[in-house]
């Protein structure tokens, strides 16, 4: 286990706007050795993993292969250099055959640049049958489910024949035998001397496939173990910080209100929507908070679209307090007051180049107009009082929105509900790529919430988080919630083994 | 590569339009009306089908029309004015076209700016630029002089292919023109370049899924400014056709011929959201635009009717383009529910 | 806190980059009118605004159609027909306001279509406006044919694009009007602060509880409304209506104007009264350059050019 790294990052430092995502990260891989990756979101994993592919460069810091400074920020360079990735998002091109996206930009050609599709053929059968993954070659991959199209991501990393394999979340839309099998092919490129990084949220994978894990928190590696020397308990304590560990154990100390007042505000039965998620049954009372938690792909958050009256349901009822409800479109929604703060709040959340005062009020301009008139005094008051309860900094409520932090920027877009005083809040992922102290405060505002008699409904992987704030427990596995605990009667390690109950 | 329910649809729709013509349309089921079709609209397939290259990558080009112009401005001067011989010319005009295309590209991948907007600004630099160098008011004498080169006159053309293959006793002919075989030309040169090479394989992954392509270590930038080099070659080779056949060039030649290229390419399935489509569809897409004209104004119908029906064409093309990947969705959420 | 070095000079490249086109209009201004000194004549001045009045019109009008991520093509044609509708109105003897509401009414009828079809039917906004381009220019031949149609004796009709008050033509009044109205929507208005948040983020906005679609139709409409009006203005200027006004690279013209003015061919920011701006700076560049005797080509040339130097650096800004 002495070879010399194949691949090491030295202070690595990303930073975006004022976010620091990366700080000064050293992170090293040698021959053979299959390293976990892990930490909350926004850990600064996925930062790390597009430094090392060339996907971004860093803004400080440098990339060694085999010992070699290598040029950054440029993945074709990455690629001939042998390092491969899985990413966590589709990286294919929808409209283009399996074949093609396996070999996408380094298809074997003929004399002028003629596709030479026999031999490219032949290379991807091989590929298949060396990894026992049977999948039509000629299919169209935009055609194909998204389980398959993991796949394809699959081979296409393999195909490269690459020395360093990155592996971001490979697992999250798997089923349980292909995790199993992706974990076989695992062992068999460690026997080549592949070097492996594998992310992942499951434990579970990590303590049957990993050697050595990096543990990383805040954008900085805080801990570097063999997996062998490291027990569960140490893992998340680490991942997730002393103080915040502290915090969630004061937390648990505090009274929590499962059933809230007994109030039903939300009654879903038997809900189901063809291919994405099947008779799902619950009850949201007035005062409590609910989470519900599982694996990337345990469809949660086409629940909360639908919920929100994003997507319809075909089967199952809904009702709002007592009412059946069957939303069209969101404008429903929120009319019988339902508020919904979306998990990418770039691209679903927030209007990044206008102001904090504009976006604070977006979900309440019936109220800030007289006649034709916007009265943007009025929009300045109530963003002010906004602002000033939801402590955001800088308290400048003309600041375009992409100019603040991602905790501050998750708070505006909690706070655009607040105004409403909505009677059923859905947060998806509240406190992704937020730093500690904003979690803190947004899980400050969320118990507020709640004491004032909202009924609030949070999807969250983070389970440090779930444990923290939640009065109920739901655990979501491909597509069904299969059950819902009371908070104070439920461990960790129980949720840990039901969410992966699919994958283990 | 697949052939595509789109695809299909378009050669049915091209079919029962001839069939509608030849039927309700006189003089529409005739040589001379065919040799009009070809000799009118294999230009407009040739600029359908450059258009469609930057249409791939996620782009637009609203220039061609003023390459179209500024190449033929070119041609006129070179051969009145400074007496090139015109197999000079010809090389010279194709290169001024893609450099011209080549700029676009260069706009759009090295300043960033919107393929739309980039192009709009050039439409107008090349239409001033062709004023500029234009012979016709450099030296006024000129502008009533034809152009008499054999090299460049040469492309209008037409052969008796009716006569070679002896055929003539059976039915009627049209006599082809050439730009309808450099149509075709180009037509398999471009087709086998996009489905057969590595560079149409970034082509559509470029299109398809820019930051994928550019992961995948692809030189995007370089695919881009290719595209629109391409589609620039495409415009000088129209206006090479347009002068052999105006034996002249105005400073006004080609103008809007972007908005029926830009028509033609996505009634051919060339999809505005990259990544989808060939170069069939565009220039069948050419030829069934030019049927619709023909035969309506063989049925007597107003000019601008044609300019109507144009318009619904389109509207329907980008419509039905639009119920397909609909279709497609509710399809994939259904073999989900299979699966799942 | 790790500190960024270097953010002092870009932030300062920016608050140049943003004020761009007021500088480099300030900078023209002073060249014409050291090269020309009779640029600087109030007749001048006044011609330019009179000048660019139609343009100026359809590019304010127009400037909300962008900010959402949209484009208007079809403006040129809904000039043509506006203009038709009105003659043949007034040739039915029509009172005043009915021959200009029929007039207004085609071009908010052609954006309205517009909109509900980009909105609704989510096809892409270049190919429906061209299409509708080529529909409208067909129907506004087939209704007025290829010939001119005089306007003769109607001088209250004439009045509107030909007539003076207080010593101004009278079309410069509606601009001015126009022009506020859209700069108060834009800014004093729950639509224009919709518009905008359109622009920039459409899911949030759909997530938020807008009526998206309903807002983006609207947009196309008011496009069509303003094409509309600079359709009867012109008509009325010129005493004459014809299928062919607004001849292709109206719309371009239009557009160039609105991105000039900084509006982002993407959507979302944006803003009425930088359109303005563009539009005075296209007008001042143009009438300079006639000044000049800068001949027709350059002036292509030029436009080209400027478009492109102030969007590479619009580019650079954001």
């Amino acid at each position: 286990m002495d070879a010399p790294a194949i691949l090491r990052g030295v202070g690595l430092t990303k930073i975006y706007g004022n976010l620091v995502a990366l700080r000064d990260a050293d992170f090293s891989l040698r021959p053979g050795e299959v390293r976990a990756l892990i930490g909350s979101n926004g850990a600064g994993k996925s930062t790390l993993i597009k430094v090392f592919t060339g996907a971004i460069a860093p803004t400080l810091g440098r990339v060694e292969i085999d010992g070699v400074a290598a040029p950054l920020g440029d993945p074709s360079e990455m690629i001939r250099r042998g390092i491969a990735c899985i990413y966590q998002h589709s990286n294919l091109a929808p409209a283009m055959s399996v074949l093609d996206n396996i070999f996408l930009g380094r298809q074997p050609t003929r004399r002028f640049g003629f596709v030479d599709s026999a031999r490219q053929r032949r290379e991807a059968r091989a590929l298949l049958e060396r990894h026992r993954i049977a999948i039509d070659l000629d299919a169209t991959v935009g055609n194909l489910p998204t389980v398959k199209q993991k796949e394809v991501e699959i081979l296409k990393a393999l195909a490269l024949d690459a020395r360093v394999i990155l592996m971001d979340e490979p697992t999250a839309w798997l089923a349980a035998s292909e995790v199993a099998k992706l974990h076989d092919t695992i062992r068999m490129l460690k026997t080549r001397a592949v070097g492996i990084v594998y992310i992942s949220h499951v434990l579970d994978e990590i303590f049957a496939v990993c050697d050595t894990m990096t543990i990383m928190r805040d954008g900085r590696v805080i801990a570097e173990s063999a997996v062998a020397d490291i027990d569960r308990p140490r893992v998340v304590h680490l991942m997730v910080g002393e103080k915040l560990a502290r915090e969630s154990a004061e937390a648990a100390h505090e009274k929590r209100h499962p059933r809230g007042t007994g109030e039903i505000r939300m009654s879903a039965r038997d809900l189901t929507k063809r291919g994405v998620f099947t008779e799902v049954s619950f009850d949201l009372h007035a005062g409590e908070i609910l989470c519900i938690t599982g694996l990337i792909g345990s469809k949660r958050t086409e629940l909360l679209r639908t919920l929100f009256g994003c997507d319809r349901f075909d089967g199952g009822t809904l009702q709002i307090d007592g009412r059946t409800a069957a939303f069209a479109s969101p404008t429903g929604a929120i009319a019988a007051g339902v508020g919904f703060v979306p998990e990418d709040r770039h691209r679903e959340g927030l209007m990044l180049d206008m102001t904090m005062t504009e976006n604070l009020a977006m979900a309440t301009l019936d109220r800030f107009h007289r006649g034709l008139m916007l009265q943007r005094r009025r929009m300045s008051e109530a963003a002010r009082q906004a602002i000033a309860s939801l402590s955001i900094q800088p308290p400048d409520g003309s600041r375009p929105v992409k100019l603040l932090s991602g905790g501050n920027q998750q708070k505006v877009l909690v706070g655009k509900w607040l105004n409403r005083a909505p009677r059923i809040l859905i947060l998806d992922e509240p406190t992704v790529g937020v730093d500690v102290g904003a979690k803190a405060e947004i899980y400050r505002i969320l118990r507020r919430e709640r004491e004032r008699g909202a009924a609030i409904l949070v999807v969250s992987s983070d389970l440090e988080e779930v444990f923290t704030i939640a009065d109920r427990i739901g655990v979501m596995v491909a597509g069904r919630l299969v059950r819902i605990h009371d908070a104070d009667d439920c461990r960790l390690q129980d949720i840990v083994r039901e969410i992966g109950g699919a994958a283990a | 590569m697949t052939i595509r329910p789109a695809t299909v649809a378009l050669v049915l729709f091209f079919a029962a339009t001839l069939a509608f013509f030849s039927v309700s349309a006189p003089r529409f089921a005739t040589a001379t009306n065919y040799e009009n079709l070809m000799a009118g609209f294999s230009f407009v397939a040739i600029l359908a089908m450059g258009q469609a290259f930057p249409i791939l990558v996620r782009g637009i080009d609203l220039s061609i029309g003023a390459i179209v112009g500024l190449v033929g401005m070119v041609v006129f001067d070179l051969t009145l004015i400074f007496h090139v011989p015109g197999y000079v010319i010809l090389p010279v005009a194709l290169v001024v076209g893609m450099l011209a295309g080549a700029l676009n590209g260069v706009l759009v991948v090295v300043l960033r700016l919107q393929p739309f907007i980039a192009t709009l600004a050039t439409l107008a630099a090349y239409r001033g630029l062709t004023y500029t160098i234009s012979g016709r008011q450099l030296v006024p004498g000129l502008s009533t002089t034809p152009i008499t080169d054999r090299w460049i006159v040469g492309i209008e053309n037409y052969f008796d292919v009716g006569g070679w293959l002896g055929v003539n006793k059976l039915l009627a002919m049209p006599w082809f023109p050439l730009s309808f075989f450099i149509m075709l030309a180009l037509f398999a040169l471009f087709q086998t370049l996009v489905l057969a090479t590595r560079f149409g394989r970034d082509l559509y992954a470029v299109g398809g899924n820019y930051e994928a392509a550019r992961l995948a270590g692809i030189n995007t930038g370089r695919v881009i400014i290719t595209a629109y080099a391409l589609s620039g070659l495409c415009a000088a080779i129209a206006a090479l056709i347009m002068v052999a056949r105006f034996t002249t060039a105005t400073e006004a030649l080609g103008t809007g011929s972007e908005l029926t290229a830009i028509a033609a390419a996505v009634i051919g399935g060339v999809s505005l959201a990259g990544g989808i489509g060939s170069m069939f569809g565009p220039a069948l897409g050419a030829f069934l635009l030019g049927a619709v004209l023909l035969g309506l104004t063989l049925q007597g119908v107003p000019q601008f009717v044609q300019q109507i029906i144009t318009g619904a064409i389109l509207l329907a093309a980008v419509g039905y383009d639009r119920l397909l990947v609909v279709r497609r969705q509710r399809r994939l959420a259904a073999n989900l529910a299979q699966a799942g | 806190m790790s500190t960024i070095n270097g953010t002092r000079s870009p932030q300062i490249a920016q608050r140049v980059a943003a004020n761009a086109l007021p500088l480099a209009m300030a900078a023209i201004v002073v060249v014409f009118a050291i090269a020309q000194p009779a640029f600087l004549t109030p007749d001048n001045l006044i011609g330019i605004v009179r000048q660019v009045a139609l343009i100026g019109i359809m590019a304010t009008c127009m400037t909300f159609v962008i900010m959402t991520g949209g484009v208007d093509l079809s403006v040129g044609p809904v000039l043509a027909i506006a203009g038709l509708v009105s003659f043949y109105c007034l040739q039915a003897d029509l009172p005043l306001a009915v021959v200009i509401l029929a007039g207004l009414a085609v071009g908010v009828l052609i954006g309205t279509f517009n909109g509900l079809v980009i909105a609704f039917l989510q096809l892409p906004p270049i190919i429906v406006t061209l299409a509708t381009l080529s529909i409208v220019r067909g129907s506004a031949l087939i209704l007025g044919g290829p010939e001119q149609h005089l306007i003769r004796n109607e001088p209250a009709y004439s009045f509107i694009g030909a007539g003076s008050l207080f010593g101004l033509p009278f079309s410069i009044y509606i601009f001015a009007l126009v022009a506020a109205v859209m700069i108060f929507v834009q800014r004093r208005t729950p639509l224009g602060l919709l518009v905008t948040a359109i622009g920039d983020n459409e899911r949030a906005a759909h997530l938020s509880g807008h009526r998206t679609r309903i807002t983006k139709t609207l947009v196309y409409a008011i496009s069509g409304f303003g094409a509309a009006l600079a359709g009867i203005i012109q008509s009325s200027q010129v005493h004459t209506a014809l299928a062919t006004y607004g001849p292709f690279g109206t719309e371009l013209d239009v557009i160039a104007a609105v991105v000039l003015g900084g509006t982002s061919i993407m959507g979302g920011n944006g803003s009425v009264a930088r359109t303005l701006l563009g539009v005075f700076f296209l007008g001042i560049v143009n009438n300079g350059m006639n000044i000049l005797n800068v001949p027709i080509d350059i002036q292509l040339i030029a436009k080209g050019a400027i478009i492109v130097i102030a969007l590479a650096i619009a580019a650079r800004r954001s």
